[in-house]
């Protein structure tokens, strides 16, 4: 009798054997999707009670008895949010805000990168140390600083201020990541390209940036993804309702609209979507970039 | 040439982000150092007049609201952090293995982490309720409880239920770096130290964690830094409350500078927060090495 407990990790020699331990796989494979699948939905619970919640009518929600899934399936909740509430304004302003800094952070900061990534220039090191630093200060202090330059200035309730906030402070980490992605290029490409002429510029546009497509990608959603969901700059600049981007507009729904869960739901659904989607889109280039440009720096 | 010609060149490249990074990141330091010691009252005439020590005198000794905040920053911080660690690492051990839908689990799992802060707190804030919210719901029909739990309204549950959001948003991080280190420990160790008839919990503890470790070290401080400073979350489910139970550095500074409209004094607030910040940080590490080198 071969037992596999003399031979473990190893195959099995006898064919009794061999179906015991299959069947013993099998089980411990069984075990772990159920264990795992368990382990998801209550991890997402919150996430699938907000979706739930938002596609009941207003009574079930505030029924004696809840349900998982709503009874009677209904959109009333999005339509209210989209036409009864200014949430449409507060989606458009997030949404220009975020294109907006977005290209500005991906632009200035492409440069950057394939600059420390690519050219060995003295200060090198310290600017890319003045990054990382500068990632290290928390929003909390620097936003009364800015608070007081941006009312000097007289923006104040304009979404500019805001477009260039965002800009200036994702720019480390677009920067740092796409430094790794630019590393992971060749660099006889390059060689080759100057050997014939080419300038940096020209090299950077015609060989690197093509080839660095996903890297760009995944940047690019990160920025978005920060702009998009940012709070608390958004909440001591902008004043004016018409101004309000989607987070501070949805926090406001709770003085506004007391106990209006179904629209608080709606607006948390609407914010969240385009996130997601983006996400599990991209999931394998944003695991990527995390790991290549956030950890191991 | 053509080196000196790149050189040249690199400094026109970075320049656009450098002066960006320095306008907004390292100039509104300077500026909210001079404006600790300024009065930068808005119901004052004279903003600028300057003032010396007298907020932080005001925070740490007058009002001492400074050293309450800080503790539950603390509090705060390494409940968040200790809690996300372990879920983290147990849903990376968990995913640390061959299987079909792997890469559907670990996305899965990813999810909390692109969850909007404000969706995420009041996600949390609907769970929560008392008389609507499905996790009273939930432990009443399982007859867990009998009467709902006040998880954001009572100052005995706020502040551990504010930690607990805080752990479902930072676990991604933890999870995903924590896995990426694992697959670095190698499988022979794990089935040479099987056969010498190690448990389970011996082979975590001497072949597992010493290649996580450095990992393990760094994730963890940068969720703490996240977390020390991290103001939504608890700004949107319960303001500070009750009672002032949940009133975190952050909370505090945004109440005296945008509530209070002092913004000096908010400025002095945040700078002591940065301070602390730093002396525990590099404690921390301080403590990792000492603790490396006697090993």
């Amino acid at each position: 009798m071969t037992d596999t407990a003399l031979n473990p990790g190893g195959a099995p020699r006898s064919e009794a054997a061999m179906n015991a331990w299959r069947s013993r796989e099998f089980l411990m494979r069984l075990g772990l999707y159920l264990f795992l699948s368990a382990l998801t939905i209550v991890v997402l619970f919150p996430i699938l009670w907000m979706a739930s919640s938002s596609f009941k009518p207003q009574s079930e929600l505030f029924a004696r008895d809840m349900t998982l899934l709503p009874v009677d399936w209904t959109l009333a909740s999005y339509v209210a949010v989209w036409q009864g509430t200014s949430f449409p304004s507060y989606f458009f302003n997030s949404f220009k805000i975020a294109v907006a800094s977005t290209a500005l952070s991906v632009i200035v900061g492409m440069y950057a990168a394939y600059a420390i990534a690519r050219i060995k220039f003295r200060g090198r090191y310290a600017f890319g140390m003045l990054l990382l630093i500068a990632q290290m200060f928390p929003q909390i202090m620097l936003v009364i600083p800015l608070f007081i330059v941006v009312q000097k200035a007289g923006l104040l309730n304009t979404h500019i201020a805001l477009i260039v906030c965002y800009a200036a402070f994702a720019l480390p980490f677009t920067v740092w990541m796409m430094r790794g992605f630019f590393e992971t290029i060749p660099e006889e490409l390059e060689d080759a390209a100057a050997v014939d002429g080419a300038g940096i510029l020209k090299t950077f546009h015609k060989i690197i940036l093509p080839l660095a497509g996903p890297g760009l990608a995944a940047v690019t959603i990160f920025a978005f993804i920060r702009s998009w969901n940012e709070f608390l700059f958004a909440l001591v600049f902008l004043q004016s309702r018409t101004m309000f981007t989607m987070p501070i507009g949805l926090a406001s729904f709770q003085e506004e609209y007391t106990f209006r869960w179904d629209l608080i739901m709606a607006g948390a659904g609407i914010i969240t979507l385009p996130i997601l989607f983006f996400f599990l889109l991209m999931q394998k280039f944003i695991v990527a970039g995390l790991l290549g440009g956030a950890v191991k720096g | 040439m053509l080196a000196q010609q790149r050189k040249r060149m690199a400094f026109w490249l970075i320049l656009p982000t450098l002066l960006l990074i320095v306008a907004f990141k390292i100039a509104p330091i300077i500026e909210g150092v001079v404006v600790s010691f300024q009065a930068q009252s808005m119901m004052r005439p004279n903003p600028d007049a300057f003032v010396g020590w007298t907020h932080y005198k005001r925070a740490i000794f007058e009002e001492g609201v400074f050293g309450a905040a800080l503790w539950r920053t603390i509090v705060w911080t390494f409940g968040s952090v200790a809690g996300a660690y372990f879920v983290g690492l147990s849903i990376a051990l968990l995913l640390n293995r061959e299987f079909a839908g792997r890469t559907l689990f670990r996305a899965l799992f990813l999810i909390p982490w692109v969850i909007p802060e404000v969706a995420t707190a009041l996600l949390w804030k609907w769970a929560y309720g008392d008389e609507f919210g499905v996790i009273n719901f939930l432990l009443m029909r399982l007859g867990v409880l009998e009467t709902p739990i006040l998880f954001l309204s009572s100052p005995g549950a706020a502040m551990a239920s504010v930690i607990v959001v805080q752990i479902w948003k930072l676990y991604p991080i933890m999870f995903i770096t924590l896995l990426a280190a694992l697959q670095s420990v190698p499988r022979e160790l794990h089935e040479s130290a099987e056969i010498d008839g190690a448990t389970v919990w011996q082979r975590f503890v001497y072949v597992t964690f010493p290649y996580i470790r450095p990992t393990s070290v760094i994730i963890t401080l940068l969720a703490a830094i996240w977390t020390f400073q991290n103001f939504d979350i608890i700004y949107l489910l319960t303001g500070g409350g009750p009672a002032d139970a949940t009133k975190i550095l952050p909370t505090l500074v945004y109440e005296k500078g945008f509530w209070g409209l002092e913004l000096g004094y908010a400025s002095a607030i945040s700078l002591l927060m940065l301070l602390c910040l730093t002396v525990l940080s590099v404690a921390y590490l301080f403590v990792y090495r000492a603790q490396r080198e006697e090993t």
